[in-house]
């Protein structure tokens, strides 16, 4: 037998030996994971609302009848362009303003008829961002720029999706760090009492000359093993709940203004990844913890 | 092999353990630490393996000054060191070879190694036989032969004894004490802490005396105090 293999043994042993605290444990880990993942589930969903959002609306700046020359135009679309957080602009002439409209009208639309050599609609610039924070000063920028006289862009949406991704993160943040000092201190617990069985055992280790590193080891595997355990159970859990509750949930981009969904397809991996993460490190942190005064020179 | 010079231990609460000794043991020495309750003889051990560290003094130990021994470097020192306890400290949800495999397991030996110790340790200690048994199966003299393997398992310079026949009968006490003696022909320094006179008396070994901290007598024969 390999040293590894019997360190990852004794691991795996020290987990048997206390089975129902090891139970209790993993209980509390995966609540904390359970309630994480929830939160990173909504933030997952909020940014990509957001980017729905961002990509689908942007900003639309429009150009006063009086600077509808090429040359005009042309410096316009610069400007625009150099404004920070300015992704993407799009010129729609005075005739893509009227097709525009002719189609939102769908059925509506004979009610412009007539209208087209007057052509009322104004030309303007749809103006996309890199990401959704600070658009209120790109658009007092745009506002400065000669020949637009009026910036316009969807805030209800905005400020809502806004609003509910400020809350999220909040949360996530806020009641994350409390579960996770929980849930690190109660593995620790855990870990002492198999560190306080094992003393025997510690003791003679550093007497015949066993390095720290080697003592700690057991330990880190059995916290390891109890936060991946917790990982797999919890990803199953929130998993089986998301699918299961996610039909009668609004779908993400499906209706426009409203706070949708993504299916589980495009957010399992992320809730993985972040489980696994987050067992490795709670499961070291609680373990490293617990055996540290066992490990003066 | 083991040096100390002008050594001082005071310990927080101002006791003084050991006060101001000096003394050598040479490789392949064979010698009986002796004295009272209190006399400073744990504090002596304590010192050689540094789970405690002089107030002032230096302590050479295969020619290494302990005070430049890093805290990474302290499990290194032990390993060539093998200890023996009064109360033999094994572990009794394991067998005699587990015990010996456990010591071997922590110096990270490799498989041969482990095998090859293992049978040769066993067999240096007359416990042929006896490897699948466990500790509460076997007498005080054979539990503290399984120690002795354990110590040995890891092939030390040095071997220290504290009371090892301390918890047994004269021929018991006997038994492991030739055992000692044996381990001491072929080349190993063995430091032996003793009340038992009767051990002493039918010995001609080095024996060091310490009381209150200081040493009291240093002779080569027997028969002291």
């Amino acid at each position: 037998m390999k040293t590894s293999t019997y360190l990852f043994k004794q691991g795996y042993e020290n987990l048997k030996k206390h089975g129902s605290k090891t139970f209790t444990t993993m209980l509390i880990i995966c609540a904390t994971m359970i309630v994480l993942g929830i939160f990173l589930i909504l933030v997952e969903n909020v940014n990509k609302n957001v980017k729905t959002v961002t990509e689908g609306q942007g900003l639309q700046a429009f150009v006063s009848d009086d600077y509808l020359d090429d040359e005009n135009i042309q410096q316009i679309a610069r400007k625009l362009k150099d404004v920070e957080n300015v992704k993407e602009v799009i010129y729609l002439d005075k005739d893509d303003a009227f097709e525009d409209a002719k189609s939102t009208l769908k059925e509506y639309a004979y009610l412009l008829d007539g209208l087209e050599k007057s052509n009322p609609f104004p030309a303007s610039f749809i103006v996309k961002f890199d990401k959704l924070e600070g658009t209120e000063d790109v658009k007092e920028t745009i506002e400065t720029i000669d020949g637009i006289y009026k910036v316009g862009y969807n805030e209800t949406i905005l400020n809502a999706v806004m609003s509910v991704a400020d809350i999220a993160k909040v949360a996530f943040f806020g009641i994350g760090t409390v579960m996770i000092v929980i849930s690190i201190f109660i593995i620790s617990n855990t870990i002492k009492l198999a560190v306080y069985s094992n003393k025997r055992e510690i003791f003679i280790m550093r007497y015949i000359g066993a390095t720290n590193k080697f003592i700690r080891r057991p330990f880190i595997v059995e916290g390891t093993l109890m936060g991946l355990g917790s990982a797999a159970i919890s990803w199953v859990l929130v998993s089986l709940g998301y699918i299961a509750i996610y039909a009668r949930l609004p779908k993400i981009g499906s209706t426009l203004g409203v706070f949708g969904f993504a299916p589980y397809s495009e957010l399992w991996f992320v809730v993985l990844i972040a489980f696994i993460l987050l067992g490795v490190i709670l499961g070291m942190l609680g373990s490293s913890l617990a055996i540290k005064k066992y490990l003066k020179a | 092999m083991i040096e100390f010079k002008q050594v001082t231990k005071k310990y927080d609460h101002g006791v003084i353990a050991l006060d101001n000794i000096s003394l050598k043991i040479e490789k392949g020495e064979f010698v009986f630490l002796v004295g009272p309750s209190g006399s400073g003889k744990s504090t002596f051990l304590k010192l050689v393996i540094k789970e405690e560290d002089p107030t002032s003094g230096n302590i050479n130990i295969n020619s290494r000054d302990l005070s430049k021994l890093k805290d990474k470097d302290v499990p290194y020192l032990r390993r060539k060191i093998g200890f023996v306890f009064q109360d033999f400290r094994l572990l009794y949800d394991k067998t005699v070879a587990e015990n010996i495999i456990f010591a071997l397991r922590v110096i990270e030996a490799s498989e041969r190694e482990i095998r090859t110790q293992l049978s040769s340790v066993i067999k240096q200690v007359g416990l042929e036989g006896k490897e699948n048994s466990y500790p509460n199966q076997l007498s005080g003299g054979e539990q503290q032969r399984v120690a002795l393997a354990r110590a040995l398992a890891t092939r030390p310079p040095i071997i220290i004894a504290d009371e090892p026949t301390g918890n047994l009968d004269a021929v018991t006490a006997k038994g492991i004490m030739d055992t000692l003696y044996e381990i001491n022909t072929k080349g190993t320094t063995v430091v032996v802490v003793t009340h038992d006179q009767n051990i002493i008396r039918a010995s001609n070994k080095r024996v060091i005396a310490l009381d209150k901290g200081k040493i009291v007598s240093d002779t080569k024969t027997g028969g002291v105090m």
